[in-house]
């Protein structure tokens, strides 16, 4: 199975806006790579360059350590599954799985023969003189797959092949493409916008922003060790909160202040800063995952005292939403101990997760 | 009960009106047709019967005659000449004007828009005022009374709008359809084959059908570099009103033959003039 490198990859449309800038990202052979990242973030562009679809302006992609930059479309031997389906309406089921073996000239009876095996693993056995626009959407990106799996295909390209299938689809054809992935052993890249989609699916997630490759890793990782800032706040179902911090230097013990709370940092931590806030200069903010909070009613010297202004069920929790004079906080507590809105809490923050960025956004206390 | 009833005559009365008024058109439409065919079929006395006979010995002298007149050179001849002067000029024009249309639309380049704009402009022209530089132009190339004079010049005018509506065809298709076919594994020109064009092909019955009409029906430009051996039907036609005053009979009858291939051929690609092909291609 191949191995994809891309080695210093930019593409630009125009030459002042760079769509990709820099990507350096190695797909290992068999392994299935998750791009994940908002709209406009450049992941598309990276996969049709792959695909070669899109001409490559810098830098060098490399499958199995051979140069691809040249290679067109139709030699490189890999299968994409489009966000549309992109299914040829003119042709029936059948017709539309059979293309890509028909374009490596198999014979009938073993292209009949293909056809049939794909449809049974797929359940649209009954469907194969449908055509596309017969078909409900996921049935249709069920064809999509298929006529990606049906050739022996050793890559998948898939960009956001589950974008516009409703919820309870989404679920069920994700776990298929999954099962597939197994299956096949195929090195797979996978674009999607859904974390939750992104981490089921795949054994390793790149995230993705503004044409450049912030960080790879699992959600665990990404989570709990993120690069910077923007890979905080996209990751995570429940938005993290960030508040202005700073050291408190003179204190006999290290601690560290977010807003009117002074939380006790253990030597070794406040070490790791000190190191770092040389490079940066000033400006800290602290990140806090709303379940690493959790709210009182006494005050202390480590709880920041807060106004409850919203509170949110998500079934047996509550995302409450605080406002103080450092800023908004979001913490997720059980619902039946949670405050109502109005109330006066004092969130208390659990030191080991606290993420701080300087003021370039990077994770200060990033663990590598 | 009532109130349904009510509907019910409303409705009936509205089908019967809209009916009617669709007869009216149909029948103001087929009126010319219908006086072409029964004059072409009527003996001499009876066309020029007055007030006209609306029942009357049908006679084929007419249409035997059609085929004898001018010292052999019966109306298959002209109808031949036109058969092969439009299928080739049509053929030519659509085949090579998908490939353009097609090109433009999917490779764009620096100033390929007003290219798009440039061809259709060669389209501006009334054809009489060129037909001059025309003339001259295929006399020097000996190409005076012969077919290809003829398929060349309309393949020409015809080029222009059949690369123009294309283009808009081709453009209208997802992109993605081609881009899949290409990781599938086909070459653009397959993927032109075998993606584009069946799914144009309102467009290519459209163009088409115009092409024909327009190739069919041309006269000007026939009548002047054809003299006999490449001479169209209309050409032929317009020779009725020289001599011997017009046998209105034959007239009719070799005018049923300039109407009637055109009409098949158009009545024949209607069918592929559906619209939404590419309905539930995306999304």
């Amino acid at each position: 199975m191949p191995r994809i490198e891309f080695d210093n990859v930019s593409k630009r449309y125009a030459p002042s806006s760079a769509a990709v800038e820099n990507l350096s990202l190695t797909i290992e052979d068999g392994s299935f790579l998750c791009v994940l990242g908002p709209s406009g973030c450049g992941k598309s562009s990276t996969l049709r360059m792959l695909a070669g679809l899109e001409s490559i302006t810098e830098g060098e992609i490399r499958v199995d350590g051979k140069r691809y930059n040249e290679l067109k479309a139709q030699s490189r031997d890999f299968a994409m599954v489009f966000e549309n389906y992109a299914l040829y309406p003119h042709l029936d089921v059948y017709g539309n799985l059979a293309m890509p073996l028909a374009a490596r000239k198999m014979p009938r009876q073993e292209i009949a023969r293909r056809v049939e095996e794909i449809a049974n693993t797929l359940q649209i056995s009954d469907q194969l003189r449908k055509k596309p626009r017969q078909l409900s959407g996921g049935q249709r990106q069920r064809v999509g797959l298929g006529r990606a799996i049906i050739r022996d295909t050793r890559t998948f390209l898939m960009d956001e092949p589950l974008g516009h299938l409703e919820a309870y689809l989404r679920q069920q054809l994700r776990t298929e493409i999954r099962r597939l992935h197994e299956e096949l052993g195929a090195t797979t890249f996978y674009i999607t916008h859904d974390q939750e989609e992104a981490a089921a699916i795949s054994d390793r997630i790149a995230v993705m922003s503004e044409g450049r490759l912030q960080q790879t890793g699992d959600l665990l990782t990404l989570l709990d060790n993120p690069v910077n800032r923007f890979v905080a706040e996209f990751i995570g179902n429940l938005p993290i909160s960030i508040l202005p911090a700073s050291i408190a230097s003179n204190a006999a013990s290290p601690e560290l202040s977010v807003g009117d709370a002074r939380i006790p940092f253990s030597e070794r931590r406040a070490s790791e800063i000190a190191d770092s806030t040389r490079v940066a200069a000033g400006r800290l903010e602290a990140g806090v995952r709303p379940d690493a909070v959790t709210l009182h009613e006494e005050s202390a010297r480590h709880r920041l005292p807060l106004r409850v202004s919203v509170v949110e069920p998500v079934g047996d929790m509550a995302v409450i939403v605080a406002d103080g004079p450092a800023g908004r906080l979001r913490a997720a507590v059980p619902s039946d101990s949670a405050p109502s809105p109005g109330n006066s809490v004092h969130a208390e923050f659990d030191a080991s997760r606290i993420l701080l960025f300087d003021g370039d956004g990077r994770n200060i206390l990033r663990k590598t | 009960m009532t109130s349904n009833s009510q509907v019910a005559a409303q409705f009936s009365l509205r089908a019967v009106l809209a009916l009617g008024a669709a007869c009216v058109v149909v029948g103001f439409s087929l009126f010319p047709l219908y006086i072409m065919i029964t004059t072409a079929l009527k003996s001499e006395s009876d066309i020029f019967s007055w007030p006209p006979t609306w029942t009357f010995e049908p006679t084929l002298q007419a249409f035997k005659n059609a085929f004898l007149l001018f010292g052999g050179q019966n109306v298959l001849v002209f109808l031949f000449n036109s058969v092969l002067i439009t299928a080739a000029s049509t053929v030519l024009a659509v085949g090579l004007g998908s490939m353009a249309a097609y090109a433009l639309a999917r490779f764009p380049f620096r100033g390929s828009k007003h290219l798009a704009f440039f061809i259709l402009s060669t389209r501006f022209a009334p054809p009489v005022a060129f037909i001059v530089p025309i003339y001259l132009m295929f006399r020097s190339v000996g190409l005076i009374d012969t077919h290809l004079a003829l398929i060349l010049f309309y393949t020409s005018m015809n080029l222009s709008f059949v690369i123009w509506v294309l283009r808009g065809f081709f453009a209208d298709i997802p992109i993605e359809l081609e881009e899949a076919a290409l990781v599938d594994g086909y070459t653009r020109w397959q993927v032109f084959l075998r993606i584009a064009l069946p799914l144009v092909r309102p467009g290519l019955a459209a163009t088409a059908i115009l092409s024909a009409v327009f190739a069919w029906n041309e006269f000007l430009l026939a009548n002047i570099i054809t003299q006999r051996d490449a001479a169209t039907i209309p050409v032929y036609l317009s020779g009725f009103s020289a001599s011997m005053g017009i046998a209105w009979g034959e007239y009719m009858a070799v005018g049923f033959f300039a109407v009637a291939p055109i009409m098949i051929f158009t009545l024949f690609l209607q069918r592929h003039l559906v619209r939404g092909l590419t309905f539930g291609a995306v999304r």
